[in-house]
Formats: structure tokens, C-alpha cells, sequence
């Protein structure tokens, strides 16, 4: 059932809800809080057993129950809320002024200027993004130059822990002001914390001064993604980015020596199971949320731009403040775009619940997710 | 010491595993007539020489009697179920208590502490040794003990064993009657 | 002076190990071999400390086989030896003990084994009796300190006698007691070794040391082993005490004598009960236990552990039932002793007490109620690693690789100080599932790592120490390395056999005399049978931890990690603190969310404590060793490290 039972140890339902139950997004929000759960490549580990009750694992988690209306009432204003998309108090079309940027970037390069222009600015003193090692371990890394912002920018498809390096740098009160680039479950695990964190852990959780969120379709498990290389002798290590390009149904991969193209079906493949019952593609957790911009006809002409969500007040003063620095060149989008984006985004909702339900054999039994919710109730399948 | 003294002495001793943080036991019996056996039987010990409450303890319920007196060093040494939170350990008024209640004559006494003072907590056993030769419970006596600590020890040891035992016998005041 | 050399006619307390030790010097041992084993490792010790003096050649063997076969060779040389061994040191010996008992011995050759009734210090409580029937050698069991020294003098004896090995056998209660010895004369003469090979076949006094013919040998053997029924027929070790017509017979040897003697008096039963103690139990002496039955018609058998002595007197009085007629045998076969487990005064008593029909005076009720009381509230002390064990972190290590790993992998244990891991389980954090001989952890691992065929994909550890790596894990290993067994091994090597008191082994440049020898290196053999090797201190949690996950996914090979880190209770260690340490009250998160007590729950040193009114952990600075590990372990930092000056 949805609702937990009371007194439960959190460690151990966790495990049972959701590491058992193949829900682990692995964002990483349940771990660098204690000893006991920690990431080892992109799978979440418990070391040693914790009976504890009311437990910050659980309780940050995304993929256990939360009162989302609660969150979204907290977080957004009411008027801005809409159904598949989340708070849009704007969306626009918008790329970096910086044209290396973005040659660099995944996109756009909208993202890394917003990061670079918070720390700039002092805005935020420290910013989380996704980082790679040779190894192709991905996790989350503090960065505080424009340097470092650069070399992590780019899109990898594997699940990145970046929330626990949140975790980490929230540690202690002293750590500044924090912006994240989050992917939707880990929006959502950042807003959660927003809402649970206990009195004495606040100081450390109101640190988190910006999330930028990315549209996320899914990502892949690093194993299945690995065999997948191996298989087409890739090296891991030659690997500079990856992408989807809108129209072409199929996965790129650049490497030193040249483009190499899979169907979308090994793609899909490699996806990792949790990603199959997550609801969300815009990040609606995020204060401004940044995806591939989907127009024209030509992916030579779109992909170096962005579509973009502003949800917040915070992220309008930003996205204000980085058109007058000329950091940012932003357009109005076409109606038709966003009403793609909410097509596309709630089919994925439907989606996600049929997979939900038909994981726990009954309509009325969502796992993590409250059936009254009204998000919830309007993508459910009659 | 007791051997030279015409003595049968039967030390019965378990080590091996049981020395790693397990409970330890010795068993010292003294005969005017034959060779005991190592196992002292069931509630028949005369002394307990305890070098913590709580296995001072365990070995009262096993080989304890109303007559017995007993000599405990007071310092506790936890069990690690009891560190992990698994088990409790009984407070030491409780042991106290108990052995108020059952047994002829007790004495509980900090030889850590005093072993401390002295500079090294491994005296303790020194300690306890000048307690009980002060209860004049067994025939030992500090000449005794000289004697056998010059044999056994390097010289520059045998002083502070010396003060240690010394320590010991005077935190024993009261003398069984 | 060592105690040991004490002259002729003084009294001196020894404990039973030391009593065997001088019983062998006196009979002019001149080489001694063993391999450490509690309860038998004082033998060899006292004996390597007074080696210079009386001109010994001792040595700690690699194994119990290879010291018989050291042992072996004085013998033959005509020097008389002594092996020395635990219970299941005489399983490992066997091998070669069956076919030197065939070609026979010259010089005296004492075979001691220190067994274990009730596992006190080991993992089994294995009988050797047997293989003294088995093999057809005489059996000596003493049952006091002074018969301890006086039978090892006469085994030296006998053993020239019949040409051929004797058995003895000690217990724990013996060997680890002490008592009352006066001492016997210490020969001045050594001898000289000289081995004659060119006399015929069958004369093993100058011929080959072979067992063939083996038929013609064998007759040979067992026509010196009735002679040997013959010497012990009048024995002085074998003795009776009690009543002319006892209304019961004890039958008994070892220290169960003394327990029986312990129970006749506990009983008040000396006017009825008599006992015939035996120190000679094998081969038995038929006319004398003929004498003896016929006193009276029950017999209790009082032994440890399994019935042999019962079965044997059994035996014999089948074959002289016309004569005798037909008796009540009390022991472990009706039942009336358990036939596990180590005896005690209490449970001989119970027994004589039941077929006696008489009842042991008693405690007070009230008192023994309110003793029982008390015993509820005595914690268990479990045993664990002690305080500054490198063991512990090695465990923690492990533990951590494997669950990282997620395959749930396992390992299979072996024998040392790290089988507490196995014995109890949260000291090794669950990870060792299986326990059995020394080196066994490693061959188990060799054919677990062969069913990924059967769908058995687990990755598979084995531990060893230092001194078992090189007494039985050379075979196993290379046997997994031949047959690409994907194993990580780990070589606990804490510089020493420490659970049996830190004897020397192979790998160090110390021998049992303290003379400067090769130390053979472990790093070196692995590597040389094709293994990936790396070496790493197990307080280094960091690169521990990460050699040992790499390990785990690099799949194929043999993969040796070599975990190097001297015992806390090492002499250069003892009482010496590396690191000074205490836990930051202020940084402490004790209970909470975020740590929830790691230190005290988890990791489980004794030396840190959980002080449960301030709900912080706490280091007991008396018990602590100051390795400093915990300070690695603790995720706020607040247990403070700072190096100790000493
Ligand atoms: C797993 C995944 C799936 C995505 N799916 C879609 C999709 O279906 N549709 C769509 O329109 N867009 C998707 N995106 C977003 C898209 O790839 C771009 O990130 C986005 O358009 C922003 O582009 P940019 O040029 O501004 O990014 P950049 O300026 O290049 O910045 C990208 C930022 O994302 C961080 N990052 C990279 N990988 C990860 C990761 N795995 N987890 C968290 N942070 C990461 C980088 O560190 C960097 O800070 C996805 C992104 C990811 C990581
Ligand atoms: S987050 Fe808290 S409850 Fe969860 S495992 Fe860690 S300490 Fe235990
Ligand atoms: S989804 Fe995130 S918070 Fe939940 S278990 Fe997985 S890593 Fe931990
Ligand atoms: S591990 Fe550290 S924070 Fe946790 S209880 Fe121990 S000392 Fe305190
Ligand atoms: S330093 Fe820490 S781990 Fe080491 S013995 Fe002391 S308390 Fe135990």
C-alpha cells in the first residue's frame, strides 16, 4: 500500500520498497548522509544494517511516498501549476551567447551559462553537476569555476549520483549557498528535503539556493550500457558525448574516431528499470528546467538550442538577469512546441503508470505514488 | 610459593580462544593430602578472585556457596553485546548487592584505577594479588611474594610490582573475622 | 635457572605441558619438532628455551607431518625425538605415521598429542585414541602432573623396546593445568646420530626404513605389540585404589581419574566404590583387567570424549565371559556419561551418583534460587577480535568489498584467530560462512569458484594466516591456480601464530632458538604460481578497500592480497600505543540519523564503548591499543586521533 506503516525502520523498508522493488533511480539522495548507504558505480549499496526509524534515506528518497501536492504548493504558485508539465511561468527557446559554449555543451550550452552566471554572480558559491571517470563512474562534483563547469558539460546518459554530492557539501553549515543540476528524480529527492528535513538539519538543506532541472526521457543502467560499447567495440574511454537527435531515431555516439549510430531499440535496451516508472520528463521539481529544442526540420539547426521551463520566481530573476548579461539569447517558443512538449511528457505519465500498476498487480496499490493525487488521477488509464 | 610450602597445588586453567575477549577462568586448589582435580565442583570454591563484577559474577551462580568470600576488582569491562546495545549489564549497586547477600565476606575494589596511578594498568593483577594476600585468605605473605617477584622479574621491575602489592593490601581494611 | 632444568628431588610446580618437557629431558631427548596448537604448545616452547643447555635441536615444522617425519629422522638416526601436535595435528601426520609405524623407529620416538575434550580452543574435539588402535602403537594417557613427566620418560623407554612410535596423550585439562612434580635425574650423556642402511630387510635396527615386505612387517609389528601387552600387564602406571570387593568398578584414565576420584569423594563412596586407573590404555593388559572385573560385576568407564577405552574393556571381557561372567557396564554407550563434550568432577558425580542410588549434599534451595537469580542478570561476554586487532579492519574491509560488489560473496573460513570470525558471526560481519581444517578455506574456495557452470556466480574469498598458509594452503592454492579457480585469497599476516602465542613460522628470520634463518616469502611463492599479488595494511581502510573491489570484479584468476599488520598482542605492540585517541562529545552523533552509533554497534571494537547517559561513544582507554581505526571509520571525524608520544 502507499501509505507506509508506522514504525517501520527506515533502512530496511527502503530496501524493500524500493532497492527490491527496482524503483532505485540511483540519484544518490540517500546517500553521503551516514555510513550505511553509499553508491558503487551506479548501483546503491547498504554496507551495514541501521534500525533506525524516520530515517533521512527514506524519507529523501523520490521514489517513496511523498505528498506531491504538498511539494508543489510549497514550491510553485498555484496558477503557474499545469498537469503535465509542472509550474511554467515561461518557456522559451534559448541558447549560450558563448558560441564555444556551445560546441562544448550537450545543447545549447543554456545550462552551463546559467550555472556559470549564478556562481559569477554570487548567487550560488558552489555548483553540483555530473562528472566521469576513466572507469566510466559517474558522480556528482563540486565545482566553482567556469573551468570546471565547462569540462563536465555534455549529457551522459548514465544515472549520475549528484545528489549525494548535495549530501556531502550540505555536510556542514558553512558550506554556502549550493545551485545543482538535477535530473527529475533528483529534483524531486532535492525538493523533498525542502519538506522533511527535521528542525536541526534546515540550516544545512537551506543551502540549496538553485536547482536547474534537464528533461530526462530515461537513462541508462552502466552495466547494460558498457556491454553495449563492449559489443561495438567502443572504448569507454573514447567516448566525448552522446545523443538522441530529434527525428532520427536512433542513439549517437561521438568518439574520437567519428560518429557511431544504434537504433533506439538497444538504446531502450540498456534502460535502466527504475526509469520505467518514473512520471516525470521536465523536471517539474526544478526552478528552471532545460531540454533539446524540438522545431524546425533540420537536427543541424536545432541542436545547438535549447527549450527551456522557468517555474519559479527565482528562476525568472535568473533567466532575467542572464538575457541583460547577455549571457543567454532567449526566444518565445511557439504554442505548438509547448503543446508537443505536453503531449509527449503526458504519455509518459500514462505510460509509467500502466508499468506501475502492472508491477504491483493492482490499480489502487501505485507504490510510491498516491492514487488521489490529481496529477496522478488524470494520467490514469479508465 | 605454596608448593615449597608442602602444598599439592592444582592450577586448572583455560586459555586459547577463550582468551579473546571470551570469559576466562582459573582454578587454583590446594591440598594438604592428593592432587586435585583442575575443576573445582560446582558451588564448592572457598575464595573468588573476580577481576571483573560481572564474571566475578558468572562464576559465583556456577561455584558459589554461603560460605565463600570473595574479592573483586571493580574496574567493568564490557561485553561487546552490551557496547552493541544487545544485552545490559547489571549496575554495580546490583552487584554488590548480590554479593552482600550471597556470600560469608566481599570486597570490592578499584585495582585499575590503582594500577593507573602506578603508570600501567596491567599492575591490576599485582594489585589484586596485595588484596588478597592482605585478607590473609591464603597463606601468602609479602615476603613471599618479594621472593618470588626477585625470581620471575627483571630487577627493575620488582619495585614498582612491590608498590603495586603494597597498593593492593591497603585498600583491604577490613579483615574477615 | 629455567624451572625446567630443576635438579633431581626438588618439588616444582608444572604445568602438565611443562611435567612432559622435563619427563622428555630426563629421558634424554635429544630432537624435538612440533607445530603450535593449543593445548600443545608449551611443550616445544619450554623445550626451545632450555635447547642450548641440554644440546637439543628443536623447531616449530611447517605442519604436524612434517615434524613427525623431522622427528622421524633423529629416530632412525638412533637419537630419541619427540613430536608434538594437537588432536588434529595426528590427522595431518597420519599419512606418514601409518607407514612409519610399518617400517618401525630406532631411537625413541614419542608421538605427543594434546587434544581438546569440549573444543575449549579448537573447532573440533577429535579423538587420536583411535588412530593408536588403528595404527598398532602403545597409548600412555597420564592422569597426574608428576605421571605426566614420569610416562613421557618411560614412553622413550618403550619406544626403543618395541622399535616403533608411543602415542601420548594429554588433554587441555592437563596440559593447561598445573601441579605438583618432583623432579627425576637429567641424563649428562647426548648421543650420536649414525643411520645404518646396508643390514637386510627385515632387520630394522641396520636395514633399509621401509615398510616392505609389507606383509612380513606387519606380522613383525603387531608380534612387539603383544609384548608390549606384556610390559604393561605390570605396569606401575596402571594402578587400583579402593575397596577389595568394590560394589563398583571405575574404569578410567587421563584426568577423568581425577575427576572420579573427585566424585568418589564428593559421594562419600570410597568404602564401596574402587578405581582402576589405567596410563597405559592401549594395547590393553588382559590378565590385569581380568583381575579387576572380577572384583565385582558393574563397571563404570570414566573417559573423554568418544568410548574407547569402554569398547576396548568391552572387547576383552567378550572374550573371557566363561571365566567371568557376564557384567553391567556403565559409560558412554548406555548413556550414563555424555560422549560429547569434556567431563568435570560434576558430571562424573551425577553419574556414580545415579547408579550409586546416592544423593550429593546440596546447596541451600533459597540460596541456590537466588544464585540462579544472579545468573540472569550476567551478560554473555562473547568472543571477539580484541581492541587494536588487525583482524577486525581486515573483516571490515572484506565486508565492505563484498557487499560493494553486491553478488552477496562469501568467505570460506579457515584456522587461526580469524575463525572468530566464523564463530561469531558479527565480528566478521557475516562474512565467513564456512570453518573447517587449516588450509581447507582455501580449497573450498578452489570448487566453489568452479560451480559459475552450475549458475553459482558469487565471488569467492578465502582467508589464511601467516603460519597456515604454509602448513596445508601451498596445495589448495596452486590447485585453484591450475584449475583458473576465480578466487580473491587474503593472507591475514600479522607476523606471528598468534593465537597460540606468536612461535615463529616460516615467513619470519627467527627460528624456535632463536637463530637468524631464511624467511620464506609469501608474496614471493604467490606470485611465482602465477597470481596477481598486491600487499596492503588492512589500517589502510582506503586502498584496502579498494584493491579488494577491484579484486572482486577482476574475474579469471587466483588474486592474492596480503593484509600486513602485526597482532595487537605482539610483543613489539603490547602496551605500546601508536595512536592516542577519544571521541569529539561536540562531533558525536551517537544515535542519530546520520550515524546511529557505527563505532559501537557495528564495528565493534571492545575498547569503544556507549556511554548510555550521554548517548556518545566512548574509548576505554585501558582496553584501547590505539590502532586509530576507528578514527577512519567514524563519519563525523569525531573520534580524534593524535600519535602518541611516547
Ligand atoms: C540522462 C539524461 C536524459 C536526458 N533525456 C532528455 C530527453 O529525453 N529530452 C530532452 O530534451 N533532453 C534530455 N536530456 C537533457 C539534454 O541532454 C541536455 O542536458 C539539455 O538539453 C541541456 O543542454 P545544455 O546544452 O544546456 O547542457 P550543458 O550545458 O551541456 O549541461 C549539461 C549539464 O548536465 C549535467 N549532466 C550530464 N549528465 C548528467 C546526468 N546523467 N545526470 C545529471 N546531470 C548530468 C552536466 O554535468 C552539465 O552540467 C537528458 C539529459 C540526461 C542527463
Ligand atoms: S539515513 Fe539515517 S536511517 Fe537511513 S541508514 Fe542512514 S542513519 Fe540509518
Ligand atoms: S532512488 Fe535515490 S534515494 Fe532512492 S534508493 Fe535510489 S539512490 Fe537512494
Ligand atoms: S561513529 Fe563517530 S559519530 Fe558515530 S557514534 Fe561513533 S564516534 Fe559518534
Ligand atoms: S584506536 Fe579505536 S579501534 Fe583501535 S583499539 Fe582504540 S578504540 Fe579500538
Amino acid at each position: 500500500m502507499t501509505t507506509p506503516i508506522k514504525t517501520v525502520i527506515s533502512q530496511k523498508i527502503l530496501k524493500k520498497e524500493v532497492l527490491e522493488g527496482d524503483l532505485c533511480t540511483g540519484c544518490g539522495a540517500c546517500v553521503g548522509l551516514c555510513p550505511y548507504q553509499v553508491i558503487y558505480h551506479d548501483r546503491t549499496v547498504q554496507l551495514h544494517t541501521c534500525d533506525l526509524e524516520n530515517g533521512k534515506c527514506y524519507d529523501f528518497c523520490p521514489r517513496t511516498s511523498t505528498d506531491l501536492n504538498e511539494l508543489r504548493n510549497m514550491l510553485f504558485d498555484a496558477g503557474d501549476l499545469t498537469p503535465e508539465t509542472g509550474a511554467v511561468k515561461g518557456y522559451y527557446f534559448s541558447r549560450a551567447t558563448d558560441r564555444q559554449l556551445r560546441e562544448d555543451a550537450q545543447h545549447g550550452g543554456t545550462v552551463t551559462a546559467l550555472m556559470e552566471l549564478a556562481l559569477f554572480e554570487g548567487l550560488i558559491d558552489s555548483a553540483i553537476v555530473s562528472a566521469r571517470d576513466q572507469e566510466f563512474v559517474q558522480n556528482g562534483v563540486v565545482v566553482k569555476d567556469e573551468a570546471a563547469l565547462r569540462k563536465n558539460a555534455g549529457s551522459k546518459f548514465t544515472v549520475s549520483p549528484t545528489v549525494a554530492a548535495f549530501n556531502r557539501l550540505a555536510a556542514t553549515k558553512e558550506a554556502g549557498k549550493i545551485g545543482v543540476v538535477a535530473t527529475p528524480c533528483q529534483a524531486l529527492a532535492l525538493a523533498k528535503m525542502k519538506l522533511k528535513a527535521v528542525k536541526e538539519d534546515r540550516g544545512k538543506i537551506d543551502q540549496l539556493k538553485l536547482v536547474i532541472g534537464l528533461y530526462c526521457g530515461w537513462a541508462f543502467a552502466a552495466q547494460k550500457f558498457k556491454e553495449l560499447m563492449g559489443q561495438n567495440d567502443i572504448e569507454l574511454e573514447s567516448i566525448a558525448g552522446m545523443d538522441i537527435p530529434a527525428g532520427k531515431n536512433s542513439l549517437e555516439i561521438y568518439t574520437g574516431n567519428g560518429t557511431k549510430s544504434f537504433p533506439l531499440s538497444d538504446a531502450q535496451a540498456c534502460i535502466r528499470s527504475a526509469c520505467n516508472y518514473c512520471l516525470d520528463s521536465t523536471a517539474e521539481y526544478a526552478d528552471i528546467s532545460v531540454g533539446a529544442a524540438r522545431f524546425g526540420d533540420s537536427w543541424e539547426e536545432m541542436r545547438h538550442w535549447n527549450q527551456m521551463i522557468v517555474r519559479t520566481g527565482k528562476g525568472r530573476n535568473l533567466i532575467e538577469l542572464a538575457i541583460k548579461r547577455g549571457v543567454l539569447e532567449v526566444r518565445n517558443a511557439p504554442a505548438e512546441s509547448l503543446r508537443q512538449l505536453k503531449n509527449v511528457a503526458g504519455e509518459k505519465k500514462k505510460e509509467a503508470l500502466k508499468n506501475i500498476i502492472r508491477k504491483s498487480g493492482s490499480a489502487k496499490n501505485l507504490l510510491y505514488l498516491d492514487r488521489h493525487d490529481p496529477v496522478v488521477r488524470r494520467f490514469l488509464a479508465k | 610459593m605454596l608448593v615449597t610450602a608442602g602444598y599439592y597445588v592444582t592450577i586448572g586453567e583455560t586459555f586459547g580462544m577463550s582468551q579473546r575477549g571470551g570469559s576466562v577462568m582459573s582454578h587454583l586448589r590446594i591440598s594438604r593430602e592428593s592432587v586435585l582435580s583442575p575443576q573445582i565442583p560446582q558451588g564448592r570454591a572457598d575464595i573468588i578472585v573476580g577481576l571483573e563484577p560481572a564474571e566475578a559474577l558468572r562464576v559465583l551462580t556456577r561455584y558459589g556457596n554461603p560460605d565463600v568470600v570473595v574479592l573483586i576488582n571493580s574496574r567493568v569491562v564490557y561485553p561487546i553485546g552490551v557496547i552493541t546495545g544487545e544485552l545490559s549489564y547489571p549496575s554495580l549497586s546490583e552487584i554488590e548487592s548480590i554479593f552482600k547477600e550471597l556470600t560469608a565476606h566481599s570486597w570490592l575494589i578499584d585495582a585499575t584505577i590503582a594500577a593507573v596511578e602506578l603508570g600501567n594498568p596491567v599492575l591490576s593483577n599485582i594489585v589484586m594479588i596485595g588484596a588478597l594476600a592482605k585478607t590473609a585468605l591464603l597463606p601468602i605473605c609479602r615476603r613471599a611474594f618479594e621472593k618470588e617477584i626477585a625470581r620471575n622479574m627483571a630487577a627493575d621491575k620488582c619495585e614498582i610490582n612491590l608498590r603495586a602489592f603494597d597498593a593492593g593490601a591497603g585498600m583491604i581494611e577490613n579483615i574477615v573475622d | 635457572m629455567s624451572k625446567l632444568l630443576s635438579p633431581a628431588r626438588t618439588q616444582v610446580l608444572f604445568m602438565g605441558n611443562e611435567a612432559i618437557a622435563r619427563g622428555a629431558l630426563e629421558a634424554g631427548l635429544n630432537v624435538a619438532a612440533g607445530y603450535p596448537g593449543t593445548p600443545s604448545s608449551e611443550i616445544i616452547e619450554s623445550l626451545a628455551h632450555v635447547a642450548r643447555e641440554r644440546k637439543l635441536y628443536v623447531e616449530w615444522s611447517t605442519n604436524e607431518k612434517v615434524a613427525l617425519e623431522v622427528a622421524a629422522a633423529a629416530s632412525f638416526a638412533g637419537l630419541r625425538s619427540m613430536c608434538v601436535m594437537k588432536q588434529n595435528g595426528v590427522n595431518v601426520a597420519s599419512d606418514f605415521l601409518l607407514h612409519l609405524t610399518a617400517s618401525g623407529t630406532r631411537g625413541g620416538l614419542v608421538l605427543v598429542t594434546c587434544e581438546d575434550p569440549g573444543a575449549l580452543s579448537s573447532v573440533n574435539e577429535g579423538e587420536s585414541r583411535y588412530f593408536a588402535r588403528m595404527l598398532e602403537i602403545p597409548l600412555l594417557e597420564p592422569s597426574s602432573f608428576q605421571e605426566a613427566k614420569d610416562l613421557t620418560k618411560w614412553a622413550f623407554e618403550l619406544s626403543e623396546a618395541i622399535g616403533n612410535v608411543v602415542m601420548l596423550r594429554s588433554v587441555t585439562r592437563m596440559s593447561h593445568a598445573s601441579g605438583n612434580v618432583i623432579c627425576g635425574k637429567l641424563p649428562a650423556k647426548s648421543r650420536r646420530a649414525k643411520f645404518d642402511y646396508d643390514g637386510p630387510v627385515m632387520d630394522s635396527r641396520t636395514g633399509p626404513m621401509i615398510s616392505t615386505p609389507v606383509v612380513a612387517k606387519h606380522t613383525l609389528h603387531q608380534k612387539k605389540l603383544k609384548g608390549v601387552e606384556v610390559l604393561f600387564e605390570k605396569s606401575p602406571f596402571n594402578r587400583y585404589a579402593g575397596p577389595a570387593k568394590p560394589q563398583l568398578l571405575i574404569i578410567t584414565s587421563s584426568v577423568c581419574f581425577l575427576y572420579s576420584q573427585e566424585a568418589i569423594k564428593m559421594l562419600g563412596l570410597h568404602k564401596k566404590v574402587g578405581i582402576l586407573k589405567l596410563g597405559c590404555t592401549w594395547p590393553l593388559p588382559p590378565a590385569l583387567l581380568k583381575k579387576h572385573l572380577l572384583k565385582t560385576d558393574k563397571i563404570l568407564i570414566v573417559e573423554e570424549v568418544l568410548s574407547f577405552l569402554e569398547e576396548n574393556v568391552k572387547v576383552l571381557a567378550a572374550g573371557m565371559l566363561k571365566q567371568m561372567g557376564s557384567k553391567i557396564f556403565y559409560g558412554k554407550i548406555d548413556g550414563s556419561l555424555p560422549s560429547v563434550g569434556e567431563l568435570n568432577p560434576d558430571i562424573v558425580a551425577a553419574a556414580l551418583g545415579k547408579i550409586m542410588k546416592v544423593k550429593r549434599k546440596s546447596l541451600p534451595a533459597d540460596y541456590t534460587r537466588k544464585l540462579q537469580k544472579a545468573a540472569a542478570l550476567v551478560p554473555v561476554r562473547e568472543q571477539t577480535f580484541c581492541a587494536g586487532c588487525p583482524h577486525r579492519a581486515s573483516f571490515w574491509n572484506i565486508h565492505n568489498a563484498i557487499a560493494l560488489d553486491g553478488r552477496k560473496g562469501f568467505v570460506c573460513g579457515d584456522i587461526g584467530c580469524y575463525s572468530m570470525a566464523a564463530l561469531s558471526p558479527a565480528t566478521g560481519y557475516h562474512t565467513m560462512p564456512t570453518l573447517h581444517s587449516m588450509g581447507s578455506g582455501t580449497g573450498l574456495a578452489s570448487g566453489f569458484a568452479k560451480l559459475a557452470a552450475f549458475g553459482f556466480d558469487k565471488p569467492i574469498l578465502t582467508v589464511c594466516g601467516d603460519s597456515t598458509f604454509y602448513h596445508a594452503v601451498i596445495p589448495a592454492l596452486i590447485n585453484a591456480q591450475h584449475n583458473r579457480a576465480d578466487i580473491t585469497f587474503i593472507v591475514l599476516d600479522n607476523a606471528g601464530t598468534a593465537m597460540t602465542g606468536f612461535q615463529p613460522h616460516p615467513g619470519l628470520p627467527t627460528s624456535a632458538l632463536k637463530e637468524t634463518v631464511p624467511a620464506v616469502d609469501i608474496a614471493a611463492i604467490c606470485a611465482a604460481i602465477g597470481a596477481k599479488v598486491m600487499i596492503s595494511d588492512p589500517f589502510d581502510l582506503e586502498t584496502t578497500s579498494k584493491i579488494l573491489t577491484s579484486f572482486l570484479e577482476d574475474k579469471g584468476s587466483v588474486k592474492v592480497l596480503i593484509l600486513r599488520q602485526a597482532c595487537a598482542l605482539s610483543p613489539e605492540k603490547k602496551g605500546k600505543k601508536k595512536f592516542n585517541v577519544k571521541v569529539n562529545d561536540a562531533l558525536c552523533l551517537g544515535e542519530s540519523c546520520g550515524c546511529n552509533r557505527l563505532c559501537t554497534r557495528i564495528f565493534r571494537c571492545p575498547a569503544l564503548i556507549w556511554d548510555r547517559i550521554k548517548k556518545k561513544a566512548l574509548v576505554d582507554e585501558v582496553i584501547c591499543a590505539g590502532c586509530g581505526v576507528c578514527a577512519s571509520i567514524c563519519p563525523q571525524k569525531a573520534i580524534l586521533k593524535t600519535e602518541a608520544t611516547v
